[in-house]
């Protein structure tokens, strides 16, 4: 049995991937950055992305919401797939394919301004045109930044601290309503009390979005996904699901990379 | 301290920092401003050739202020569009390489030669002769390539991830120019273009050479008037063998300062703001 057909297998509802990418490589330039990679992202569940620093797994987030191709030098093959349609087909506009594949990245940039411009910048963007203050205060909520006298939103985001921040980048991305959401990294830089409640925090989320996360913190991964892919090199060596793939790894270089035993 | 508790202090300290900053640049301004004011008054309002007594500033000060506003209303705009365009969406080709460093050098370019060209290309070639707008034209274009060159620096120091994440969040490319790049990197190409623009005020040997006046008799209204600024009056005057005209050049001198200090005010306040809105 391959890895993608026991991924497939273990998703809750899983006939249908939200997202799969078949046989894809990126390249930068002369670097291949990821080599053939194969992989399902079933509908409402939670998948990380974990391997060595450089092992591609930022860029296969990326490349979910077509967020490689603004790189100068930037090369694809192989083909993604999102509900059922080519993600780089004509018809696909990469503006709205990263409002529908939200992603908050690992080095969350802070927009001028205020919280309320933060969240109301992808919605700006989008044309919309209801009530923006409504749409900021559902978000902010949803990632507990929220309170009655609705100060946060004049809040400068530069004075936020680095969990809030963190918080608002993730608000930023809901306020879009997503439908699935994309987190590089989501607790580093982050002491460790604040990626816990971080973490929680995604968890909490896994119940409304389909997530892909990466990170460099396997033990993360294992507390918060339902699959995980291991990444070496630009290789998908290993995809399942994540208490098979801890606890019975099929390539010896998962297992490596677990125990803290690969050089 | 929470959030909104932190923006409040802050807020504070900035608001009593900019007080301070206002009081000094006040005092400094109104004492510039007494001296002006003095001169203009002492000085005729028109100026004879021969008699320092009767020679005024005013038709130089008029000149310098239209300078100041063609060169900023030509070189601002094309300046930072060129910059938006190199540093956001050019292709990094052969060709682009080439280009970016023909601006780079162009703002080493001493004055004297933009002058020549002025002298060329506006006075001469479109036949517009000694005016303010060939002035003007000439102030422009030695003022763009140091537009562009700032504007290219302060683009440049915006970080990736910032166009990275607004992307992210489905806006265009030119949303995220507009809106996120533009508004971080607003404070540091309104002080490069601050910085270039009080330069083109301040410099003499371009209009010296496509033909500034050194005696008017009124003071220019509209850009088609004769050419006239405070650095080639000044200059002027201290050609001057008669008494009383090393007195006047000095004024004068006192006078430009002034009125630079004046559009550095402005610019300074424009940059404030912005820099208000960044953080």
């Amino acid at each position: 049995m391959s890895a993608r057909d026991e991924g497939t297998r273990t998703a809750g509802d899983g006939a249908v991937p939200v997202l799969s990418a078949e046989g894809l490589t990126v390249r930068f330039g002369e670097k291949t950055a990821l080599s053939d990679v194969s992989i399902e992202i079933p509908r409402g569940s939670t998948v990380s992305i974990i391997g060595p620093a450089g092992s591609g797994k930022t860029t296969l987030l990326r490349s979910f919401n077509r967020m490689n191709e603004v790189i100068p030098g930037s090369s694809q093959a192989g083909t993604i797939r999102f509900a059922g349609g080519d993600l780089h087909s004509a018809a696909m506009d990469p503006a709205e394919v990263r409002r529908r594949i939200g992603m908050v990245f690992e080095d969350a940039a802070l927009f001028p301004g205020s919280v309320f411009d933060n969240l109301a910048f992808g919605l700006q963007a989008r044309g919309e045109e209801g009530d923006l203050h409504g749409i900021a205060e559902v978000a902010l909520q949803a990632v507990g930044l929220w309170s009655e006298d609705a100060e946060i939103l004049e809040a400068r985001a530069s004075d936020l601290s680095a969990e809030e921040r963190r918080r608002m980048c993730i608000a930023r991305t809901l306020a879009l309503e997503p439908d699935v959401l994309l987190v590089d990294e989501p607790t580093s830089t982050l002491d460790p009390a604040a990626a816990a409640r971080v973490e929680s925090l995604i968890h909490a989320l896994r119940d409304d979005y389909t997530i892909v996360f990466a990170t460099c913190d396997h033990t993360q991964a294992g507390r918060l996904s339902d699959l995980t892919a291991y990444l070496d090199s630009g290789r998908l060596l290993e995809y399942g699901p994540t208490q098979t793939l801890f606890t019975n790894p099929r390539n010896p270089r998962t297992e490596f990379y677990l125990t803290g035993r690969l050089q | 301290m929470s959030a909104p508790a932190r923006s409040r202090e802050n807020h504070r300290v900035r608001r009593w920092l900019r007080a301070l900053g206002g009081v000094a640049a006040g005092i400094t301004l109104a004492a510039l401003g007494m001296l002006a004011v003095v001169l203009l008054l002492n000085a005729g309002r028109s100026p004879d050739a021969g008699i320092s007594a009767s020679s005024g500033l005013v038709s130089a000060l008029a000149g310098t202020l239209w300078l100041a506003l063609l060169t900023a209303v030509i070189a601002v705009p094309v300046g930072v569009g060129a910059a938006v365009y190199l540093e956001e969406y050019a292709p990094r080709t052969r060709a682009w390489r080439f280009l970016a460093s023909v601006l780079t050098n162009l703002a080493g370019v001493p004055p004297v030669v933009y002058g020549i060209a002025g002298l060329a290309l506006f006075v001469r070639g479109m036949g517009l002769g000694p005016s303010i707008l060939a002035g003007g034209l000439t102030l422009a274009v030695l003022t763009v390539p140091r537009v562009v060159a700032s504007s290219r620096r302060a683009l440049a120091s915006v970080p990736e991830s910032l166009r990275w994440n607004a992307l992210g969040l489905g806006a265009t490319r030119w949303q995220v120019v507009r809106d996120q790049v533009l508004r971080a990197a607003a404070p540091d190409i309104v002080r490069g273009c601050s910085a270039a623009l009080l330069r083109a005020v301040g410099a003499a040997a371009p209009l010296l050479i496509i033909g500034a006046a050194g005696f008017t008799t009124f003071a220019p209204a509209s850009p088609g008037d004769p050419l006239t600024a405070l650095p080639t009056q000044t200059f002027a005057w201290t050609a001057r063998p008669q008494a009383g005209f090393p007195a006047l050049a000095a004024g004068a001198s006192v006078t430009l300062l002034f009125v630079m200090a004046l559009i550095g005010l402005v610019l300074w306040d424009l940059r404030r703001r912005h820099g208000e809105a960044r953080r």
